[in-house]
C-alpha cells in the first residue's frame, strides 16, 4: 500500500511538472511565432518529446530564428534538422545519454561529424559525461579543423584518458594557434601531440598520435 | 476480635474519616479551576493548538498532499500559459535551486548598449542587458543558469549579433552566424 502510494505521489508530482513545461514551451512558441509556423514547430516538438528526446534545443532554435528575424521556412528547417540530429545523437550515444549530451551530439552531427565518431567517443568514455568532448569537437569543426582531424584529435585525447580540463586547455591552445595564423589541422595535430606526451610521456620517442586502426 | 483485626479496623476508619482541612483544600482547587479560561472547542481561534484536532489518518494526509500538489501544478501551468510564456525575465527569477551563477563579459568598443541572448532567456534581446564597466570597453552581466548546455550570443546596439570570442563555438551557423556555448554543471564548466 505504501509503495503504491509512493508511486502515485511520484507520478502526480512529475507528470504535471512535465506537462506544465510543455505547455510553457508551446505558449512561448505561440507568442513569438506566426500561428502557422508555431503549429508546425509544435508538431515537431511534440513528436520529439514523444520519442523521449529533449525539446528545449528545438524551442531554442525556433526562438533564436524569430529573434534573428529569419523567415519561417528557415526556422522550421532549423528545428527539423535539429530534431533529426537529436535522433541521430541518441542512436550514436545510446539510450542512456543525457539531454546535454544529446544536444551537443546533435550539433556535432549537424556539423558533419559521423555517427561512428560519436559512438567511438562513447566507447572511449563509457561512464563519464561526453558533453565537454563533444563541445570541444564541435568547436574545432567550427574553427575550420577538418571533421576527420577534429574527430581524431578529440577521440585520441579521450582514449588517452584526458580529463575535461585538459580537453578545454587543448581547445584554447588550438584556438590561439589558429588566431596566430596556423592552419587549423596542423594546430590540432600539434596540440594533440603535446597533450598525449603529457598524458603518456613514453609516447615521446615515437612522437606520433595513435591511429584509429590501432585502437580497440 | 484479635489484635490484627482491630488494627485493620482502625486503619479503615482512619481512611474513611474526614481529614483536617480537606474541605478548604477542595474549595481552593475549585476556585482555581473557575479562574482558568474555559477551552472553546468550537472556536476557530484555538483548534490549531489542540494536538488532537490535527490527528488524521496517513492515507488522508497523503491524499490531501496529492490534491494540493495537483492543484498547484495545474495553477502553475495556467499561470505560465496566461503570461504568454515570455521567456526573458522569469527565466532567471524562477530557476530551480541547482542553478549556477555565470558571469558573461564582452568587449564592445563604441557600443551604446549590449545584451545577452540565449536558450535561457528565449533569445529576447531586451531580456538581459549587460552593464558597462566604469572604465574600458567591457560589458558584464551575471546570470543564473540551469544545469546543461546553453547556446548564447551578444547583441550590440540592438542589431549586431556576435559570439563570445572566449567561448567554444556552436558547430553550425543555423541562422547565418554562429552562437557560443556554455556548459553548466559538468565536470568542468566552460
Amino acid at each position: 500500500m505504501r509503495r503504491l502510494l509512493a508511486v502515485a505521489l511520484f507520478v502526480l508530482v512529475l507528470a504535471p511538472g512535465r506537462a506544465s513545461g510543455d505547455e510553457a514551451e508551446e505558449a512561448r512558441l505561440r507568442v513569438r511565432l506566426k500561428p502557422e509556423l508555431a503549429a508546425s514547430v509544435i508538431e515537431v516538438v511534440r513528436s520529439t518529446a514523444a520519442q523521449g528526446l529533449p525539446t528545449a534545443p528545438l524551442v531554442g532554435r525556433a526562438l533564436e530564428g524569430a529573434s534573428r528575424q529569419a523567415d519561417d521556412a528557415a526556422i522550421l528547417d532549423a528545428v527539423e534538422r535539429y530534431a533529426a540530429g537529436l535522433v541521430g545523437a541518441r542512436r550514436a550515444l545510446g539510450a542512456t545519454a543525457r539531454a546535454a549530451e544529446l544536444d551537443a551530439g546533435a550539433g556535432a552531427l549537424m556539423a558533419g561529424v559521423p555517427e561512428d565518431s560519436l559512438t567511438s567517443l562513447k566507447r572511449a568514455r563509457p561512464s563519464g559525461s561526453l558533453v565537454i568532448p563533444l563541445i570541444v569537437l564541435s568547436d574545432f569543426v567550427a574553427r575550420g579543423v577538418p571533421v576527420g582531424s577534429a574527430s581524431n584529435t578529440v577521440l585520441s585525447a579521450t582514449r588517452a584518458g584526458a580529463a575535461d580540463p585538459a580537453l578545454l586547455r587543448m581547445r584554447e591552445r588550438i584556438h590561439d594557434r589558429i588566431l596566430r595564423g596556423e592552419a587549423p589541422a596542423g594546430a590540432s595535430r600539434e596540440e594533440l601531440r603535446a597533450l598525449l606526451l603529457k598524458t603518456h610521456p613514453s609516447n615521446e620517442r615515437g612522437g606520433r598520435e595513435p591511429s584509429e586502426e590501432r585502437r580497440p | 476480635m484479635n489484635r490484627d483485626d482491630r488494627w485493620d479496623d482502625e486503619v479503615r476508619d482512619a481512611y474513611r474519616g474526614a481529614i483536617e482541612g480537606e474541605e478548604q483544600a477542595r474549595e481552593r482547587a475549585l476556585m482555581r479551576l473557575r479562574r482558568e479560561p474555559t477551552p472553546r472547542r468550537g472556536s476557530t481561534s484555538a483548534w490549531w493548538r489542540d494536538p488532537d484536532a490535527l490527528r488524521i489518518r496517513p492515507w488522508a494526509a497523503a491524499a490531501s498532499l496529492l490534491a494540493v500538489l495537483a492543484i498547484g501544478a495545474w495553477g502553475g501551468a495556467w499561470w505560465m500559459a496566461s503570461r504568454g510564456g515570455h521567456a526573458g525575465r522569469p527565466a532567471i527569477a524562477t530557476l530551480p535551486s541547482d542553478a549556477t551563477a555565470v558571469t558573461f563579459v564582452f568587449e564592445a568598443p563604441g557600443a551604446s548598449r549590449v545584451s545577452l541572448v540565449g536558450d535561457f532567456n528565449g533569445w529576447d534581446p531586451k531580456a538581459t542587458p549587460l552593464a558597462h564597466a566604469s572604465t574600458g570597453d567591457a560589458w558584464t552581466v551575471r546570470v543564473a543558469l540551469e544545469r546543461g548546455l546553453h547556446a548564447y550570443a551578444f547583441v550590440i546596439d540592438g542589431r549586431d549579433w556576435a559570439p563570445d570570442p572566449s567561448a567554444p563555438l556552436a558547430p553550425v551557423a543555423t541562422f547565418g552566424r554562429r552562437n557560443s556555448l556554455v556548459v553548466v554543471g559538468e565536470d568542468a564548466a566552460l
